[in-house]
């Protein structure tokens, strides 16, 4: 059977990573010199209440190539082939520590790696469906390309109070044009070809939410759809209550918004991802 | 000092750390000057963390020959890799222990082979190598190193002096080769970070450890000049770029004053800095040949380097093509007022100035449509009397135009506000026209002349508000019970965020007390002031 790894922004539920045989590797946090790797040394919860408290300003950092090497020789021992898809190669070096990784471990397996050039949600949505194949007994070929459609129409749209953190973070993208307008806005941000980029800006999170449900509900065809949320329970459950007419509210998964994009986004953040279906 | 050639694993691993502890001193200015690949600021903190999983691991090593510790020290740095640095500095320590495979100790021509094994192996393990970071910086040390070893291949010092030398000056030439640090006026932070790391392992080869103690490691500046104002900003007029040419004069009684006197007006970002026998000489030039024929007369020329410019400024607008948004559909809005054109503006928006008193023609219009790069152009003509003029435009144009109807600035704020990236033309000109119908607008100016309307007897000069450029609601003598009287009138009950726009003749101490009055009278919703600028308008206000 082929192993499917992703990185911890996939913002997967816990419960689904052992049901699925899904492999999570943890990016790493940093508070100072404090160094936590996501979801194993520091929880969703306590990043977000960290993230108001802390004086410092998080950073992140991709996962080393060693760790890849060390995984991919223990996966080797249980199994001949590892698809690894992991979040767009466009914001971290995530991507590029797996294929130096590759490199190095040499025929130890069939390492296949995918940049998704997406995040949270929209990779896990993604990463859950490929698990789901690779048990019914896929091969890896046809995993990749299920990987690769499924990410092409995968969608992430996320809401937030304040560009600050994406800018000092680095990864403002064409978020950029948003800058040193004279209105308070707030933009509904996504990933387009791995960059972050604004969709429509609007004016306060009542009109954003609207926009996130008018998203939802624009699209063809719903195959699968997570709400996400950090330190903002109540409009999520105002996003989740809004979103059931469009797609099932017990087939929608909930989650933490991942804290490794938290920390350029900043707390209340609520986000939608879903995959659409083919045109 | 140890007598050369006589170098071993501990050594190797003495020398890092030294120069992982010398970086350890400027982290923070290393981190300050990182804009690449992404502007995250934490190249120095990702290289000495990587650096001192290498150390941690090298103390682990059972042996000491170079051959066992370089390889220690290759899988702490490939463990503790942090970040895009981390990892190309991991793959750096990978290709030195590739190197010095099989060496029980190394000297100076050993030194300068590992560093050769250290430029390729960073250089393939990257998918995408870009030119004028930390990849150019180690490919330039080795081989200058590879050269100073052909002289003295025992001497180690003497290959690392070479080295960092030349560290530095390639450090320095990485805003040539990478535009976006041009355009910050920076170096690369990671080639900076390499550059105080061999530093750091010189200065402890040389025993200067007083110094590695007590003093801290110099930054190396941007090779431009005080270039923030390098003139690469994509200014549509730019086109004079020319040949960024640089190089090294040595000589006997050189006088740079008199050389930067004599180069003065034939390029621009001139820079001519050195001592009588060596001179570095930097300039922006259409006629780079003139330049090094006068140099050539006054001594011998090194480290050419000339480089077109228009290459640059290719790989700069491609950049800059990247971070900006994918637009295919631009949006023209009509509109008056410094902060009110600003506000559009900074919406993505051109302007053509005009409104009430002053209606554009279509020639104005156009004139503003027709040289934008896209086909789909969506109007807001933002008053009633010009959705006529607007709508001429698409008899007069090929590219597509659709007007939105929007009669006030308000609305087309609004309109715009709704302009969706990824939507398309019609869907954005359904979404815009859908979107003026949920805003009221009202406006408080002064009356033209007498008159009576709506059952008020209004005299000329008299405070007036009006809503949706079309009903007058109120009218009195002070702009405030006006405003509040017009606002109450255009159903503030009913709206959620409130955003007053004062005029030129308003000051903003009053809008702010006006605001003010609101939030208290109306504590739920969210009321914004903003600097419209607007002549004739006390307020323009909009209630959605």
């Amino acid at each position: 059977m082929v192993k499917v790894v992703c990185d911890s922004t996939a913002d997967i539920p816990e419960e689904l990573y052992e049901k699925l045989g899904i492999e999570m590797v943890p990016i790493n946090i940093l508070f100072g010199s404090e160094s936590y790797r996501d979801r194993i040394d520091i929880t969703p919860e306590q990043f977000y209440k960290k993230l108001v408290e802390s004086k410092v300003f998080p950073t992140t950092a991709a996962q080393s190539p060693g760790y890849f090497a060390e995984l991919f020789t223990r996966l080797s021992k249980e199994t001949d082939e590892i698809l690894v898809i992991l979040f767009s190669s466009k914001i971290s070096a995530t991507y590029e520590s797996a294929i130096q990784a590759k490199a190095l471990v040499g025929n130890i397996a069939n390492i296949e790696i995918v940049d998704s050039l997406q995040t949270c949600g929209a990779l896990g949505l993604s990463v859950i469906r490929v698990a789901e194949e690779a048990k019914k007994g896929a091969k890896i070929n046809e995993l990749i390309e299920l990987a690769k459609d499924l990410c092409s129409r995968a969608h992430s749209y996320v809401v937030f109070d304040t560009l600050e953190y994406l800018l000092k973070g680095g990864r403002i993208g064409r978020a950029q044009a948003l800058l040193g307008g004279l209105l308070k806005l707030t933009p509904v941000l996504t990933l387009r070809d791995g960059i972050v980029t604004p969709v429509q800006r609007t004016r306060n999170r009542t009109q954003a939410i609207e926009t996130l449900v008018n998203l939802v509900k624009g699209a063809n065809k719903i195959e699968a759809l997570m709400i996400e949320h950090a330190s903002t329970p109540d409009d999520f459950e105002l996003l989740a209550g809004k979103l059931a007419e469009y797609y099932p509210k017990e087939k929608t998964l909930r989650s933490f918004y991942s804290p490794v994009i938290g920390a350029h986004c900043g707390p209340h953040v609520l986000c939608v991802d879903f995959i659409e279906g083919k045109q | 000092m140890k007598q050369a050639s006589s170098w071993n694993g501990n050594d190797l691993r003495d020398m890092f750390a030294a120069g992982s502890n010398w970086l350890e001193k400027s982290v923070a200015e290393v981190n300050a000057i990182n804009v690449f690949p992404v502007p995250d600021g934490d190249t120095g903190t990702n290289m000495l963390l990587t650096l001192r999983s290498v150390i941690e691991e090298a103390d682990r090593a059972t042996d000491n020959t170079t051959s066992v510790m370089s390889k220690a020290m290759s899988h702490g740095a490939l463990l503790g890799a942090r970040g895009n640095s981390g990892v190309i500095l991991s793959q750096i320590f990978r290709g030195l222990s590739k190197g010095f495979d099989g060496k029980d100790s190394f000297n100076g021509a050993d030194w300068a082979k590992a560093l050769a094994q250290a430029a390729k192996t960073a250089r393939e393990g990257l998918s995408n190598p870009v030119e004028g970071t930390i990849i150019t910086v180690i490919k330039d040390v080795s081989t200058i190193a590879q050269k100073q070893a052909e002289k003295n291949p025992e001497d180690l010092i003497a290959v690392m002096e070479a080295a960092v030398n030349e560290a530095k000056e390639s450090v320095a030439r990485t805003p040539n080769l990478l535009p976006v640090l041009m355009e910050a006026g920076v170096v690369d932070a990671g080639g900076q970070g390499l550059y105080i790391l061999l530093d750091g392992a010189l200065r402890y080869l040389k025993g200067e450890i007083e110094e590695l103690q007590f003093k801290k490691p110099q930054m190396v500046s941007a090779n431009i000049t005080a270039s923030r104002n390098v003139n690469i900003a994509p200014t549509e007029e730019e086109e004079a770029y020319g040949y960024c040419t640089n190089f090294l004069l040595e000589g006997d009684n050189l006088d740079p004053e008199k050389i930067r006197r004599k180069l003065d007006g034939r390029g621009q970002s001139l820079v001519v800095a050195g001592d009588e026998t060596n001179v570095r000489v930097h300039i922006h030039t259409y006629d780079p040949g003139s330049i090094l024929a006068y140099a050539t007369t006054l001594g011998t020329l090194h480290q050419i380097q000339i480089q077109n410019m228009d290459d640059q400024h290719v790989g700069f607008k491609e950049m800059q093509k990247q971070k900006s948004m994918p637009a295919d559909i631009v949006v023209v809005a009509v509109g008056f007022g410094e902060g009110m054109i600003k506000v559009f503006e900074s919406l993505g928006a051109v302007v053509v100035k005009g409104g009430q008193t002053m209606n554009p023609s279509v020639k104005e219009i156009l004139a503003a449509v027709e040289p934008l790069e896209v086909n789909r152009v969506i109007i807001l003509p933002n008053n009633k009397n010009i959705i006529l003029t607007a709508a001429q435009i698409k008899e007069l144009t090929k590219k597509q135009v659709e007007i939105i109807p929007s009669r006030t600035l308000p609305q087309g704020i609004t309109a715009l506000l709704t302009f969706n990236y990824e939507s398309t033309m019609e869907e954005n000109v359904q979404a815009m026209t859908k979107a003026i119908k949920s805003v009221k607008s009202v406006e408080i100016t002064t009356a033209a002349r007498s008159t009576q309307i709506n059952g008020m007897k209004i005299k000329q000069g008299q405070i007036i508000g009006i809503i949706d450029d079309s009903e007058l609601v109120a009218c009195g003598d002070d702009v405030r019970s006006v405003l509040m009287d017009s606002l109450t009138k255009g159903g503030i009950d009913s709206a959620e965020l409130v955003t007053l726009y004062y005029g030129a003749d308003t000051k903003e101490r009053d809008a702010e007390k006006a605001a003010q009055m609101l939030r208290e009278k109306y504590p739920g919703k969210q009321i914004e002031v903003v600097k419209g600028g607007q002549p004739h308008y006390f307020y323009i206000v909009s209630l959605e």
